[in-house]
């Protein structure tokens, strides 16, 4: 088994950059550091796609007997080894619940699992690692904020602002808390270039605005926010902002403290990492007067039979035993993530997403939701779109059947969105930088090729 | 080494991959001091899971059409011509008005959207109509249509799902649309069981409850008056059970095949069956004129000695030339009479 590692290795001198100290990838300070490149290689030769897939096991195999194309990275990504490795490494090695123990293997599992947390802190920019609250995914830290900070902050009459783009654990969560609290939830609409409306936005934010609930990038139209702007126009009006960034963190350079988000969520199962864990940043005045979330141990100080004192955050919303391992797992993600840098990885998907797009044009009778890329709109690696007369789901299944494209079809957790678009579902297909361009000319053919079937039945 | 100098540990561990170099034992060398040994537990292993395909429903339960649809779909083995089979159906169900499109008539767990409407004729026989806006499941949903309609509802509530097995087409479909089409078995089911409930109330009202003063709901008044849904599909299901010798139907080319059967094998039986209809919404036989698909049974003594694969090269070698002018494609039962009497 390790042998199968050692062989994998030296493919990874290709993607470390070298880097000088200011720049914004060397945030954290405990990223491994291998052998300086090879002379005789030169950077930039082969695209990141072909130099990282060895990394990624799964993705060489056959699906129903045609190569599979991986599209649905939106949905979940695919784990390197780094990562496999990591998690295997915990349970074989160190395995032993955190905080709490004496003994060797507990002391290694909780320096393990608090080092994941500073490696989060560091990979968005926070302030301090007591700023990052592991939870189990985006949705439950969304929760969170909705259920401590909301309840105890929300009064009747006060406006909760969001898009109609909106992935449902950004709305949901809402409209239970609305309920509970006499709030008013109130959503903006989509502009000409199908994005969120910011001047109506802007416009909507008024004394009465308590929060404001945005993505940073759609799952489904694959537009940016300028999350910058709106952080200022909030906090002008002691207006709080969640920042979703479920679709961001993975993909390019996220930095709460140059957005001055207040709260931001993601999940590490879109990054790379394990399932089964996600975080939640909130700036640590907000943390320290949140109420507890979930009960139980881990975020006690003292229990008594008629009371109890709390810890202080991040432990204070991290009740019981946490994902450990997968904690873990998504620190190597990070690791891993900054290996290659960012940046690199936005600048190489910013190029996937233009032939993306560029190429689903081709496809005749396509409608692609979301901004048409231009110099000043750019848009993610993802395009969700519909074929004239053909199901979404037709579309979807063929593709997988009978070429082992896997994409997406349905509503992508967005049902106001396609509500607002005048469809019941969508295809989709999102890319991640271990994605290359002949993944994109593999779909775009096998695409070609479903709908000339589906068509021909008409 | 110093196990509590967590900070040097730190360090370690940022390299963590280069680490899988070294053997084992070296990184904690602590534990390659100790031998432990295990004992092994002896568990009871779990009785083995009964699979579901060991206890499927005997195809004679089933009713007719839905048997013969599930022999169609067994004799289509290449995927992309099962959808298209699939598709046929679909294009030839007969449409549903939108009044009946209501939620009580949504299936529910499809990716798409599906709907499903049934009543009873005069004798008690229910007859779905079903619609969709995917083509794939529009076809699953005519061949649910297409397989139940016209039959009593004591019959269709017996019908076990495991059926869907048999069609091979799960291979072909993911399992969120099989459960869909699981779903819509269960909402058919459900829409006969609550008119037979209703029926037996007595009061010889036939629709079903939420459809109300609406005169194309007589159920006389099926579209083709008729109750063969089938029929106006364009496909046609009166069932061609063949007989000891259905010399009857059969068109030139079957009877050529039938003489030249006899003829060369002195079969002691011979069963020769048009079943070119079933095939008509596939590409194999678009542009020829029927007569594309048989299905042969046959039992001579030629075949005593010969491997199974011998046997039909031995009948395809006979009925070469059919196979050149548009025979597409023979469904083959080839035995010896001694293994006939072993029976």
């Amino acid at each position: 088994m390790m042998e199968g590692v050692v062989v994998k290795l030296p493919s990874f001198p290709f993607l470390y950059p070298t880097v000088s100290p200011s720049s914004p990838n060397c945030r954290l300070g405990f990223r491994r550091f291998s052998a300086p490149l090879s002379a005789a290689v030169k950077e930039g030769s082969v695209s990141l796609g072909h130099s990282t897939r060895p990394d990624f096991p799964i993705l060489h195999q056959k699906v129903n007997g045609s190569n599979l194309v991986y599209l649905d990275n939106a949905a979940t990504s695919q784990k390197p080894t780094a990562v496999l490795k990591a998690l295997q490494d915990y349970y074989e090695t160190y395995n032993s619940n955190v905080h709490r123990g004496i003994h060797y293997l507990s002391a290694k599992a909780t320096d393990e699992y608090e080092l994941a947390r500073k490696k989060v802190a560091a990979f968005i920019n926070a302030s301090d690692s007591t700023e990052i609250v592991f939870t189990r995914n985006a949705t439950e830290a969304i929760n969170l904020v909705a259920y401590s900070w909301g309840l105890s902050n929300l009064r009747p009459g006060n406006e909760i602002i969001l898009s109609i783009a909106e992935h449902h654990s950004a709305i949901v969560p809402w409209q239970i808390v609305a309920k509970i609290t006499g709030a008013i939830l109130r959503f903006v609409s989509l502009d000409e270039n199908e994005v969120p409306d910011v001047e109506e936005l802007r416009g909507m934010i008024s004394e009465r605005t308590k929060l404001v609930v945005v993505h940073h990038v759609s799952n489904v139209l694959g537009s940016v926010l300028p999350i910058e702007d709106i952080v200022i126009w909030a906090h002008a009006v002691g207006a709080k902002v969640l920042v979703d960034a479920c679709q961001s963190v993975p993909h390019m350079v996220v930095d709460v403290q140059g957005l001055d988000a207040d709260f931001l969520v993601a999940s590490s199962h879109k990054m790379c990492g394990p399932t089964g864990v996600g975080f939640l940043f909130g700036k640590s005045n907000l943390l320290l007067d949140m109420p507890p979330f979930l009960g139980g141990g881990e975020m006690i100080s003292d229990v008594f039979l008629d009371h109890s004192t709390y810890a202080e955050p991040p432990s204070r919303f991290e009740a019981g035993t946490p994902a450990i391992g997968e904690a873990i797992g998504l620190g190597a993600a990070i690791d891993y993530l900054s290996g290659i840098g960012m940046q690199k990885i936005h600048d190489y998907e910013m190029e996937l997403a233009n032939y993306l797009y560029e190429k689903l044009c081709s496809v005749p009778n396509i409608r692609i939701y979301g901004p048409k890329p231009s110099d000043n709109i750019h848009r993610a690696a993802l395009c969700s779109f519909n074929v004239e007369n053909i199901h979404p789901t037709d579309l979807a299944t063929f593709l997988d059947q009978q070429h082992g494209v896997a994409i997406r079809s349905g509503h992508h957790c967005a049902q106001p969105l396609h509500r607002h678009l005048g469809v019941n579902a969508s295809a989709r297909a999102s890319l991640h930088f271990y994605n290359t361009r002949e993944d994109v000319d593999e779909f775009i053919r096998s695409l070609d090729d479903t709908v000339s079937f589906f068509n021909s039945f008409k | 080494m110093s196990l509590h100098s967590f900070s040097s540990a730190r360090f370690c561990t940022s390299k963590f991959p280069i680490c899988f170099h070294l053997s084992k034992p070296s990184k904690f060398p602590l534990f390659s001091n100790r031998s432990i040994s295990f004992e092994k537990i002896p568990t009871k292993s779990p009785p083995p899971l009964r699979s579901s395909s060991t206890q499927l429903q005997p195809m004679e339960e089933l009713p007719p059409k839905l048997q013969e649809i599930i022999k169609l779909f067994q004799s289509v083995e290449e995927p992309k011509a099962k959808y298209e089979q699939l598709m046929f159906y679909g294009k030839n169900l007969n449409p549903l008005d939108t009044q009946f499109k209501t939620k009580e008539n949504k299936v529910e767990g499809c990716v798409s959207q599906v709907w499903v409407r049934a009543y009873l004729d005069e004798d008690k026989n229910v007859f779905y109509q079903a619609d969709s806006d995917s083509v794939l499941t529009k076809g699953l949903a005519a061949l649910l249509v297409n397989g139940l309609s016209g039959r009593p509802a004591q019959e269709i509530l017996r019908v076990s799902p495991d059926f869907a097995v048999l069609l091979g087409l799960q291979q072909s479909l993911t399992p969120s649309r099989n459960n869909g089409f699981l779903n819509m078995l269960k909402l058919m089911q459900r829409k006969a069981l609550e008119l037979l409930i209703e029926a037996e109330k007595g009061n010889g009202s036939y629709g079903n409850g939420q459809v109300v003063n609406d005169n194309s709901e007589k159920p006389v008044e099926n579209s083709n008056s008729d109750p063969k849904v089938g029929e106006s599909s364009g496909v046609q299901f009166s069932s061609k059970k063949s007989n000891e010798d259905s010399s009857s139907g059969l068109g030139s080319r079957g009877m050529r095949i039938k003489e030249k059967l006899e003829r060369e094998l002195s079969p002691i039986e011979l069963e020769v069956e048009d079943v070119s209809y079933q095939h008509a919404g596939h590409a194999g036989v678009r542009g020829s004129d029927g007569e594309t698909h048989f299905n042969v049974r046959i039992v001579s003594k030629e075949f005593e000695g010969k491997s199974l694969v011998k046997r039909h090269r031995l009948i395809y070698g006979l009925l070469d030339e059919e196979l050149q002018t548009g025979l597409h494609a023979l469904s083959l039962v080839a035995k010896t009479p001694s293994e006939v009497e072993a029976k």
